[in-house]
């Protein structure tokens, strides 16, 4: 199924690609056991990345509306598990989900009305909203404790927090790789294609739009809420600006975009390409700020030639050839 | 024997600022029949059908359908409780598949709450089957040719198993023996027990698949009938091809007549 975009990547021709996720799956289910903590924080940042970027696909690739403001869940999330920690003494898991409610709430009350809007007028509203929240979370210093943030009790036992930091962003990021699978294969995951597609067809084969947006939405809160929450805990503080840094909102959309919007596997893949892609310009070209100068770049050429991300060719939809990236600019018209 | 009126719109108009595209037009639409709607360029047929069908914000007026009062409703309650349509400007769901696209239809439509993605799926093909798309069931909407998109359209809007259905110029920009195949599954669709609304262009297929016709012009009723007693009456030649033409034909005729 072309929803999906899975189907070759499981036939038997690819058949030892999806072998090959599935070694690379258990190495980075094992490799805890042998790694040094400096991998394990970097693949948990990966994780957290790659839960956000799946997240983003719901609404961004799935159901097409640009999402600009996806870091307000997280911060969401993130505030919402700290404060339900901190105030009402509650234990991690029942404050993660406190957060995750607060983050789908937010969706909820927000979608209803910015969901109306479309193109670049929803893009910006976006934007705006995610600056506003962080805003409030700056300057309500009795609840949020303001600029100074609020610091978080450590994960106990402690030496094996990293450990734990580690197994669970991966299972979050499992967890989000089931979501979309669940929900594409249902009724929603056609309803969100179906409104990305042509949202007044949708509507009119009965489609309740409002519905298939909205819940998009307050999924891909879910995702960046949980992401939220775990990297709070994980910080042990929480600050405005980190947390709602527009940075993420970028990360999440060009890993998604890079992998590849609207598959399931591309979030996922996208993240760990974003990551290798800024290591490596780091590392080239640690002169300043020039590395981004170079990554935006990048992303210019991606979408250019790769506007439906890499999934395109790994699962042996298009052959990777000069053409095919030709073939790209002229059916996109770019 | 009194027939079964299965919509019936009540002084409808729809006003775009000052200009009143749909103005107080009442129309009854009989259980099982095909009722053509036809009217020159810019005439209101598809704002009509748009303000029907809840695409559109009614301005004015009153719409039922089976007695029960819909106007205002949203168009996907619209589409759920048993009338679908077909777009002029067609609009496929480009990224899925032929049977994707038809089983959004038996998914979420009048019957949409009693099929799973599977047994929608298993529908569609049967659509796809009845329309002649079978062969193209694997096919993206988007490697489709015109006269298959607008197949495509009948489709999507079959699978919602609907009781009324309008058709929005499905034969518009097809060739003669292409329409000649339309207005034979038009037929097709009609004897399975739908009621279907055309908006057509095409006069031959009006003439050769409607029960009755019903004209808009500006905007408002200008007749109704049977085909032949539309397409001849004076009236309706004035609006399609002018004054200068009813007189020409009116010259002739006396000539013939002496």
């Amino acid at each position: 199924m072309k929803i999906l975009g899975l189907e070759k990547f499981f036939s038997g021709r690819k058949g030892w690609l999806w072998g090959l996720f599935g070694l690379f799956m258990l190495a980075l289910a094992v490799l805890p056991l042998f790694a040094s903590g400096f991998w394990l924080r970097t693949l948990t940042l990966i994780f957290l990345l790659a839960a956000m970027a799946e997240g983003w696909n719901y609404i961004g690739g799935y159901t097409g509306y640009a999402a600009f403001g996806n870091v307000a869940f997280f911060g969401i999330g993130a505030y919402g598990t700290a404060l339900a920690m901190l105030r009402l003494h509650f234990s991690f898991f029942p404050a993660l989900l406190v957060g995750v409610a607060a983050a789908m709430l937010f969706a909820i009350v927000i979608g209803l009305p910015v969901l109306r809007l479309k193109g670049h007028y929803f893009a910006i509203a976006t934007v705006a909203l995610a600056t506003a929240v962080g805003e409030v979370a700056d300057y309500w210093t009795d609840f949020t404790g303001g600029s100074a943030g609020l610091t978080l009790p450590f994960f106990d036992p402690i030496e094996y927090s990293g450990q734990f930091f580690y197994y669970i962003s991966f299972l979050l990021v499992i967890f989000g790789l089931w979501l979309t699978y669940f929900v594409m294969k249902g009724k929603m995951g056609y309803s969100w294609v179906a409104v990305r597609e042509d949202e007044d067809a949708a509507k009119m084969m009965g489609i309740n739009t409002t519905w298939a947006k909205v819940s998009a939405f307050a999924l891909s809160a879910l995702m960046a809420g949980a992401a939220g929450a775990i990297y709070g805990y994980w910080n042990t503080f929480v600050l405005p600006e980190e947390v709602f840094k527009i940075d993420y909102t970028l990360q999440m959309i060009l890993s998604t975009v890079l992998g590849g919007p609207g598959t399931i596997l591309g979030p996922f893949i996208g993240a760990f390409l974003y990551y290798i892609l800024i290591t490596l310009l780091v590392f080239f070209f640690h002169v300043g700020a020039f590395h981004e100068t170079i990554l935006g770049v990048i992303i210019i050429l991606v979408m250019v030639f790769t506007p439906q991300g890499l999934m395109d060719f790994l699962s042996g939809k298009k052959k990777l050839t000069l053409s095919s990236l030709l073939e790209n600019i002229r059916t996109h018209k770019v | 024997m009194e027939r079964e009126i299965i919509l019936k719109a009540q002084n409808v108009s729809k006003h775009f600022g000052g200009l009143a595209a749909v103005n107080e037009v009442s129309m009854d639409i009989f259980r099982g029949e095909i009722l053509g709607l036809i009217g020159p360029n810019g005439a209101g047929k598809t704002t009509f059908v748009n303000v029907i069908t809840g695409m559109l914000p009614i301005t004015g007026g009153r719409v039922f359908f089976k007695d029960r009062d819909i106007t205002g409703w949203p168009a996907y309650k619209i589409g759920r409780t048993g009338i679908a349509r077909t777009f002029q400007i067609v609009k496929p769901f480009r990224g899925m598949t032929v049977r994707e696209n038809v089983a959004v239809g038996a998914m979420f439509g009048h019957n949409g709450h009693k099929h799973s993605t599977k047994t929608a799926l298993k529908k569609a093909d049967e659509v796809l089957d009845f329309v002649g798309m079978g062969h193209l069931k694997e096919r993206h909407a988007d490697e489709l040719t015109l006269p298959y998109l607008k197949r495509l359209e009948l489709a999507k809007a079959l699978a919602m198993e609907p009781e009324l259905l309008f058709l929005d110029e499905v034969m518009a920009g097809l060739n003669p023996k292409e329409i000649e195949s339309a207005m034979e599954l038009v037929k097709r669709v009609n004897q399975q027990g739908i009621t279907i609304l055309v908006i057509e262009h095409v006069m031959k297929a009006i003439a050769g698949i409607t029960d009755r016709v019903f004209v808009l012009n500006f905007g408002a009723e200008l007749a109704q009938g049977t085909p032949e007693e539309v397409l001849n009456h004076p009236q309706v030649i004035k609006a399609y091809l002018g004054e200068k033409f009813v007189e020409r034909q009116k010259r002739k005729q006396t000539m013939r007549d002496a």
